[in-house]
């Protein structure tokens, strides 16, 4: 379970979360949408430790475990993953020895003994065919030269292959065709289950037809200010934010 | 006042009357006589300076007091096997070479077997070295002093249309108990037309002494001649290490020099190559690392003199706290070396705010009709790429090591033999993981 309690974040000097509650169970999902600016992706990377990204007030529990405490690697042996909005590009690296060098670290944090070679290549095999990647791009440095959906689809065998049960995606559907979609909702979908929880961020309605969230919240300025079922998407994709009565500039 | 550009080393003079008589080739007159020469030619020059341009990163002054006498130290078998162990590139099976304290040391070294290679020692056949002294064109002052003072090498040649099987293996080593003494070899590849020779060259040595290892190197490549010189520089890190190699390169003959420079205290390697034919290619690829104290100075430099020729220099560098590096490559094309293709870069990442990386790329180009690129950049690590690593699992030890690999891995990529290939990176990562003698 996570839990998120009068969340402040700084970021540059700029306090861009303004006291954000949120708790999530182990099992639901939830959906987290927002005008651009409303601090979004603060909220994605004050959970994951990012540098710069100053925590001045309340609180971040994952399992009961101060995740405020933790480095960035720490966080995700614990079970967080990020899909990131713009995912990185590393020259020089192969997605499989990145992605080995991944699990592996996590699985020593966890005090799990290394996985082994065949195995390893017969999991990343398995879980880039079911997200319809070509293997060849395995062998590739990661995301360079990656269409953005290519990059959205890593992001989703990455998450496959590391099997957090935390994931937090910003805006994994940004800029993606409709295949592309449904290829990112199928990585979520077969995440989802009664143990693991998931929040997406999102821009769109659309992304909710296909991953059927359990709550919906409108994050704007640096707080959420309405919370509701995945009927508060349709209604929000209707009348807009301004319809809602939300303005979108911080106050 | 104006400090001088050259300064005198009086000691080394002496010291070399001293030994004179203990030193190879004493009997040939011819020998003793050039050794001679080249000590009088050194001692009218002196030691180049830090006002010297070519010499601003590497500060010799401390020669002009400290001795540096020849190593006559009996080293332990067991510290020679373990640092020749330390040395060696496993799953290959050519022929070994292997040098203690300067001299060769015959239980580790094998004879090479192949029709058409002949490999001499200096300690045995002076002949050979007198003669391929000759083609020698080095005048540095170190150059000269080493011509003084060398006390072992080797003369590799290479008949023509011969391919050496296997690549051959040379490892320089010094041992404990070479604290201020110095070790000068010298080196002579001749490589017939159409020639082909692989040489891995090894040098390492123990950790905490201050010794200085010194070399000398001729490769000539006849017409169509093909040779690789890859070099592991993992010396101990009180070390002094210079090497200076000539190479000259004939018509469609092609040189390649390929080195990891993680050792030493002081390095200076300069690789002096010079185009004698039309569509020859020189290839000088390299990565150099350093921290606490080491400085790692590489200078080289390309005479395009011919036209259609093609040089390639690929440098990266990589410096923690308290290193220091230095790259110069200047390249000179002649006004009738028309067609030239002359490409250099030179990149180097600070791990620390307290690392220097000096980058110092110059072309000199008189023909009109050539195309020359250099690029030269110095950063840090990206902060963006780290977080992405460590939002995935990865500690900083681990996630910077990723990244520091994949910046040098370009300069190893292209090496065709798994064995080798796998030997400069982990070389590599176990310096990142701040191994002694990696
Ligand atoms: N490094 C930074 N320095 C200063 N302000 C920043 C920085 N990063 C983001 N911001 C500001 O924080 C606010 C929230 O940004 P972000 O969390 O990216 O919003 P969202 O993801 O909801 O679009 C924006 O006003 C943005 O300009
Ligand atoms: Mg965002």
């Amino acid at each position: 379970m996570l839990e998120i309690k009068n969340l402040h974040v700084t970021v540059g000097g700029k306090e861009i979360l303004k006291g954000l509650n949120l708790t999530i169970n182990d099992g639901e999902v939830h959906a987290i949408m927002g005008p651009n600016g409303a601090g979004k992706s603060t909220l994605s990377y004050a959970l994951c430790g990012k540098d710069g990204y100053e925590v001045t007030q309340g609180s971040i529990t994952y399992n009961g475990k101060n995740l405020m405490d933790m480095d960035p690697n720490e966080r995700a042996g614990e079970g967080l993953f990020l899909g990131f909005q713009y995912p990185v590009e590393i020259p020089g690296v192969s997605n499989m020895n990145f992605l080995r060098s991944a699990l592996n670290s996590q699985r020593r944090y966890r005090g799990e003994d290394e996985i082994a070679a065949v195995d390893f290549l017969k999991l990343i095999r398995a879980k880039a065919a079911e997200l319809d990647m070509d293997p060849e791009m395995l062998k590739r440095p990661v995301n360079v030269g990656f269409s953005g959906g290519e990059k959205k689809r890593n992001e989703m065998v990455q998450m496959a292959v590391l099997d957090p049960s935390l994931a937090v995606l910003d805006e994994t559907d940004s800029g993606l065709d409709i295949d592309a979609l449904k290829i990112v909702a199928t990585g979520i979908n077969r995440l989802r289950s009664p143990d693991k929880s998931i929040l997406m961020i999102t821009h769109y309605q659309r992304l909710l037809d296909y991953v059927v969230p359990d709550y919906v919240h409108i994050l704007a300025a640096g707080q959420i200010v309405k919370t509701g079922g995945k009927e508060l998407a349709l209604e929000l994709e209707e009348k807009g934010y301004m319809g809602l009565g939300i303005t979108e500039s911080a106050a | 006042m104006t400090q001088k550009r050259y300064f005198d080393t009086p000691q080394i003079a002496a010291g070399f009357e001293a030994v004179r008589q203990s030193l190879p080739g004493v009997e040939s007159d011819g020998f003793d006589g050039l050794r001679g020469d080249a000590m009088s030619k050194y001692l009218d020059s002196g030691l180049p300076g830090p006002k010297v341009e070519e010499w601003k990163y590497t500060n010799l002054n401390f020669l002009a007091n400290e001795n540096f006498d020849i190593a006559t130290v009996s080293p332990q078998e067991t510290e020679i096997k373990e640092l020749f162990e330390k040395a060696r590139v496993k799953g290959l099976s050519g022929p070994l070479l292997v040098f203690v304290n300067g001299h060769y040391y015959k239980p580790l070294s094998t004879s090479v077997d192949q029709k058409g290679i002949k490999l001499s020692l200096l300690s045995d056949n002076i002949q050979s070295f007198r003669d391929g002294m000759a083609v020698s064109d080095g005048d540095s002052s170190l150059n000269n002093l080493n011509r003084a003072l060398v006390t072992d090498g080797y003369h590799l040649e290479i008949a023509p249309n011969v391919e050496m099987k296997q690549p051959m293996q040379v490892i320089h080593m010094a041992t404990s108990g070479t604290d201020m003494t110095a070790m000068r070899h010298r080196v002579q590849i001749m490589a017939g037309t159409g020639a082909k020779a692989e040489i891995i060259e090894s040098y390492i040595g123990a950790d905490q002494e201050r010794y200085w290892t010194h070399g000398v190197t001729d490769v000539m490549l006849e017409q169509g001649a093909d040779v690789t010189i890859y070099q592991f520089q993992t010396q101990g890190r009180q070390a002094i290490h210079m090497t200076e190699l000539h190479s000259h390169v004939a018509d469609k003959a092609r040189f390649s020099h390929i080195s990891l420079q993680l050792g030493a205290e002081i390095n200076r390697t300069e690789l002096i190559n010079s185009f004698t034919g039309e569509n020859a290619d020189i290839e000088l690829r390299g990565a150099y690392l350093g921290r606490n104290k080491q400085s790692q100075d590489i200078f080289t430099r390309i005479n395009h003199d011919q036209p259609n020729c093609q040089s390639n220099q690929l440098y990266r560098g990589v410096l923690d706290a308290g290193g220091k590096s230095a790259f110069q490559g200047k390249v000179i094309v002649a006004r009738d070396a028309q067609k030239t293709n002359a490409d250099q870069s030179n990149k180097n990442l600070l791990l620390s705010r307290k690392a220097e990386a000096n980058a110092k790329p110059e072309l000199l180009i008189y023909a009109d009709d050539v195309k020359c690129s250099h690029g030269t950049t110095v950063g840090e690590l990206d902060p963006d790429q780290l977080f992405y690593l460590r939002s995935r699992g990865m500690d900083e030890v681990t996630a910077k090591g990723l990244l520091v690999e994949a910046f040098v891995a370009e300069v190893f990529d292209g090496i065709a033999d798994e064995n080798l290939r796998t030997a400069f990176k982990e070389k590599t990562a176990r310096w990142l993981a701040h191994e002694v003698t990696p």
